[in-house]
């Protein structure tokens, strides 16, 4: 049911960036692109946020469904960061005239890729599942409080050739109505899809933690 | 067992004196970092010859090699006393607060004697001009507390795992990296003759601040089980 509804909403953005959107001002066709890589980097950020919330939840609480959330968070973060590293260097190659050329927000982005690298490079080095579980909390914890200084700040201090934000300084949206409730819209679906990836990856881990003989009487304590 | 509550002071310089007593016995530390600083500064310097490097790239290089001279050396803090057997000493005799700062205090005076090292290494081999030094001295201050602040706590992290010194680096650049920029874009300034504006300043004690209270909240649940 919930399937269907993504396969169509999914369907239903495509065929609205591809035919109802007009030509843009200046980029012409190829800010069709923004409606994939603004959602997919929106997505990202999202999933790292979460993940240091439900690293802080595991922090306080102790219970491992925390711990497989936050860290499906992550790997599906990671997954949706190269997409968005990926999608803004062929934008920027085609609006720019160069893949690379270490723009604030290209910079912040490629240290939200080594975050997450590093965070599963972290969770993959520690065997016993309760230290992984508390030591990969604490480093999401640390990496979000250096979040801020790269997302807000870098930006502020460097010239950027990235357009301004939707929301500008004024406070005003300044994008064309249709573009505006497309992005919108292609922003709510990738979100759904990232959040129907996440309960099946967190279903997934849940089954087989209690399909290890172990574990088969924490049916009670593993509730997700 | 009685536990003896040390003031947070005491503590602290309890471990500091500690650890610099135990690298003073043996100096692995403090060796590796000076070897290591040397060598790649004299083989730039080698290679480049008599070319002069321009202030960003000369920037960019002092705090490479500081970064990754305290790579190199800094995660002993931890895994030294995992190694030793004493990390459960130190559990049982002194409150998690005087073992990070103590352990921070150590990283950060053991990187800024490393960083006086290379300076001087840097004016002898590549000919710095250091006119603004005064400022050039908060840079580095800034810098290194930054780098010894989130070192400490990555050690504490990467203790318990395989692959430590790898996973050490790893772990720790890319917590590093807005510091690193700010460090090096004030840097480069400086080595140009002119002063960096203050929001530099405030970005990079801003950033200092927030690592270290961050590290003390969260070293707790690392510490203990």
């Amino acid at each position: 049911m919930i399937k269907m509804g993504l396969f169509c909403g999914l369907m239903a953005v495509i065929y609205a960036v591809f035919f109802i959107v007009p030509p843009a001002q200046g980029l012409g066709n190829f800010v069709r692109i923004a409606f994939f890589h603004i959602p997919v980097a929106w997505v990202s950020v999202l999933a790292f946020l979460l993940s240091a919330y439900w690293a802080t939840q595991y922090l306080r609480k102790r219970e491992m469904k925390y711990d497989w959330k936050s860290a499906a968070s992550a790997r599906l973060g990671f997954l949706f960061c190269v997409l968005a590293t990926i999608s803004g260097a062929v934008f920027a190659k085609l609006t720019w005239g160069v893949y690379w050329n270490w723009d604030p927000r290209q910079i912040s982005i490629f240290i939200l890729l080594l975050i997450y690298g590093a965070y599963m490079t972290l969770r993959s080095a520690i065997e016993e599942e309760e230290q992984k579980a508390k030591i990969s909390a604490v480093y999401s914890l640390l990496s979000f409080v250096t979040v801020p200084f790269l997302i807000f700040i870098i930006p502020r201090f460097y010239f950027s050739l990235h357009p301004e934000p939707i929301i500008n300084h004024l406070g005003r949206v300044d994008m064309d109505n249709v573009m505006l409730y497309v992005l919108l819209l292609t922003l709510g679906v990738c979100t759904a899809l990232f959040w129907g990836l996440l309960s099946s990856s967190v279903s997934n881990v849940q089954k087989r933690h209690l399909a290890n003989p172990i574990h088969s009487n924490d049916k009670d304590k593993v509730k997700i | 067992m009685p536990v003896h509550k040390l003031p947070l002071r005491e503590a602290v310089w309890l471990v500091f004196s500690k650890d610099l007593l135990c690298e003073f016995r043996n100096r692995y530390a403090i060796s590796a970092l000076i070897m290591f600083a040397l060598v790649t500064l004299s083989s730039i310097s080698m290679t480049i010859g008599a070319v002069m490097l321009s202030d960003e790239l000369t920037a960019v290089l002092l705090w490479i090699i500081i970064f990754f001279c305290a790579m190199a050396g800094l995660s002993r803090a931890f895994v030294q006393e995992q190694e030793a057997g004493t990390l459960f000493t130190l559990q049982i005799y002194l409150q998690s607060q005087a073992v990070i700062f103590g352990k921070m205090l150590f990283n950060i005076v053991l990187l800024m004697g490393l960083t006086v090292f290379i300076i001087l290494l840097f004016i002898l081999f590549l000919n710095v001009d250091f006119s603004l030094w005064k400022i050039f001295f908060v840079i580095l201050v800034c810098g290194d507390i930054g780098i010894g602040a989130v070192a400490t706590l990555t050690a504490a992290m990467v203790a318990r795992a395989q692959g430590q010194h790898c996973l050490f680096t790893v772990l720790t650049f890319p917590i590093l990296l807005p510091q690193f920029l700010g460090a090096i874009h004030a840097t480069a300034t400086v080595l140009g003759g002119n002063m960096p504006s203050v929001s530099q300043f405030i970005f990079m004690a801003g950033y200092d601040a927030v690592i270290i209270s961050g590290s003390y909240i969260l070293f707790e649940y690392l510490w203990y089980d």
